[in-house]
């Protein structure tokens, strides 16, 4: 739980970036695309259910892959198919080894509308790899504090139809078990086709920007 | 907030109808200068028939313009779809112009220099059919401005800077990210569009020795230089318009395959109405290279025939 926030807080917080720091320095100094966060992030010890019922606990099933960690819904009409189609577009492109490397584990932060069917589906139309979560809203809500991200909140508007306001990066947690970057909305699928490969193995790229836990 | 003018947006599409009062003024804007042209060239004696039979093309130009700024196909192109994106561009910059031009009564423009008259219009899109009158064939050459203006080379240099620029991803996506922008895109389009299309189908005639060979190099010269950005679109590795990759998807199209459709669209598109340019002029000029030959020979063979009969009558006369 000392997590709570720090993803989200260091997103916000180097989205906008140091004064005077723009987003092509961090790239040129560290090579990732994403935001470098200050403070390594531990992957959260959570477990909540898969599509098809099963308990996957993220640590145990993640273990010495890089892990992209997403809490979306399937009704999100902007974010999360963009993220996904973009994630599963350029993950087609690796060679298996690297493919077979990374995991994308999506969070439905809209259990009752997302019943594990559904969710399934949705995921499906981007790739059948992907892994879909879900619990109860408290558990989410758990899984979502333990990430370190705003926890996400029903917005209606009036009608029977409502949207979820929730996180909008992806966190990618290194073989090693640490995040040290995280995604915001607006990655492109040419700075994830540079960033994943990266990924496999951050100490080495972030080691030179000073970066490295 | 209503918007005005057609521009990227942050929320997902929805088939709900918008209005862009931005749109409908332009397009009014056109159709009140077309019909201030129209009385300019009754005023110098313009037939009125005449004019009638031009007034389709004008009106075709001007459906089709409103058709690509508007909704839906303007909301859609400006922050939703490349290949809506590009159906807009070849509307407004390469189907619209000619309609436009070839609608314009001729009369409306200033007088060229008699020096000129009766050069070069011979064949071509510009050529007027057979039943024209003598004044469609024979059209004013136009000021000093419009000579600068259509001129081919100006013309063909303008047009595909216009065309490289609006299609860099970085001025994509700049642009098309407001309002003022979009519009400046679409404006360029016309207008680069305008002064393409001017020297081949403008209401004022052809520069001299702009010959339909030398047209018809010019249209394909163009062709040529617009399969750059084409093939940039069409062969990226990645989705080069962040605006279009990062939008919400409609219609379950990747985003790269989106882009690649605009892209052919560009190189099939853009041909196919060059091509259809090109063979028109190819067809008239054959026409009217017919023509003279026919003319020249029935001239020979009556020449022929006259002398054959005065020898005749001459012989008889002899005799």
């Amino acid at each position: 739980m000392l997590g709570v926030g720090i993803v989200g807080l260091a997103v916000t917080a180097l989205a906008c970036g140091p004064a005077g720091e723009t987003g092509a320095d961090r790239v040129r100094e560290t090579g990732f695309h994403g935001v470098v966060l200050e403070t390594p992030v531990a992957k959260p010890d959570i477990t909540l259910r898969t599509t098809d019922g099963r308990p996957f606990s993220l640590r145990e099933r993640t273990e010495g892959a890089l892990t992209l960690l997403f809490f979306g819904y399937t009704h999100c009409p902007d974010i999360c198919p963009v993220h996904m189609a973009n994630l599963s577009a350029v993950l087609d492109r690796f060679a298996h080894e690297v493919r077979s490397r990374i995991r994308v584990v999506f969070v439905t932060t809209d259990p009752e509308r997302d019943t594990p069917d559904v969710l399934r589906a949705w995921l499906d139309n981007f790739d059948a790899d992907f892994v879909g979560l879900t619990g109860t809203i408290a558990e989410v809500e758990v899984a979502q504090r333990a990430a370190g991200v705003p926890l996400a909140a029903v917005e209606s508007n009036g009608t029977d139809s409502y949207t979820v306001a929730h996180a909008s990066q992806i966190i990618a947690y290194s073989p090693d078990g640490f995040a040290y970057v995280a995604y915001p909305a607006g990655i492109r699928q040419v700075d994830w086709a540079r960033d994943l490969p990266r990924l496999l193995e951050p100490q080495r790229f972030l080691a030179a920007a000073g970066a490295q836990p | 907030m209503i918007q005005w003018w057609c521009a990227a947006q942050t929320v997902a599409w929805s088939w709900r109808w918008t209005p862009y009062p931005g749109v409908w003024l332009f397009v009014l804007a056109l159709v009140a200068c077309y019909a201030a042209i129209r009385r300019r060239a009754l005023a110098n004696g313009a037939d009125a028939q005449t004019l009638s039979r031009r007034l389709p093309c004008f009106a075709a130009g001007a459906v089709l313009l409103w058709i690509a700024l508007d909704w839906p196909i303007g909301a859609l192109g400006a922050g939703y779809l490349a290949w809506i994106h590009m159906v807009q561009f070849l509307l407004i910059a390469m189907a619209v112009p000619p309609l436009v031009l070839l609608g314009m009564p001729r009369e409306a423009f200033p007088g060229r220099p008699s020096s000129v008259r009766g050069s070069a219009e011979s064949s071509g899109v510009r050529s007027p059919s057979p039943t024209a009158s003598a004044r469609e064939e024979d059209p004013p050459r136009g000021s000093r401005a419009t000579r600068f203006l259509d001129h081919p080379l100006f013309a063909l240099l303008a047009f595909n800077a216009v065309v490289v620029a609006t299609h860099l991803p970085v001025v994509t996506d700049t642009l098309m990210a407001s309002q003022w922008g979009s519009f400046l895109v679409d404006i360029l389009w016309l207008g680069a569009g305008l002064l393409y299309w001017w020297p081949v189908v403008g209401p004022t005639s052809p520069r001299p020795g702009f010959t339909p060979l030398l047209r018809m190099g010019y249209l394909f010269a163009s062709m040529i230089f617009m399969t750059a950005p084409g093939a940039m679109i069409t062969f990226s590795e990645f989705p080069v318009y962040g605006i279009y990759e990062l939008a919400p998807r409609i219609g379950g199209f990747a985003a790269l395959d989106d882009q690649r459709i605009a892209g052919l669209l560009m190189k099939v598109g853009g041909g196919a109405i060059t091509w259809t340019a090109i063979s028109i002029i190819f067809y008239r000029w054959q026409r009217d290279e017919k023509r003279i030959m026919d003319g020249e020979l029935a001239a020979i063979t009556g020449a022929g025939r006259s002398t054959a009969g005065t020898a005749a009558a001459g012989g008889a006369g002899v005799q």
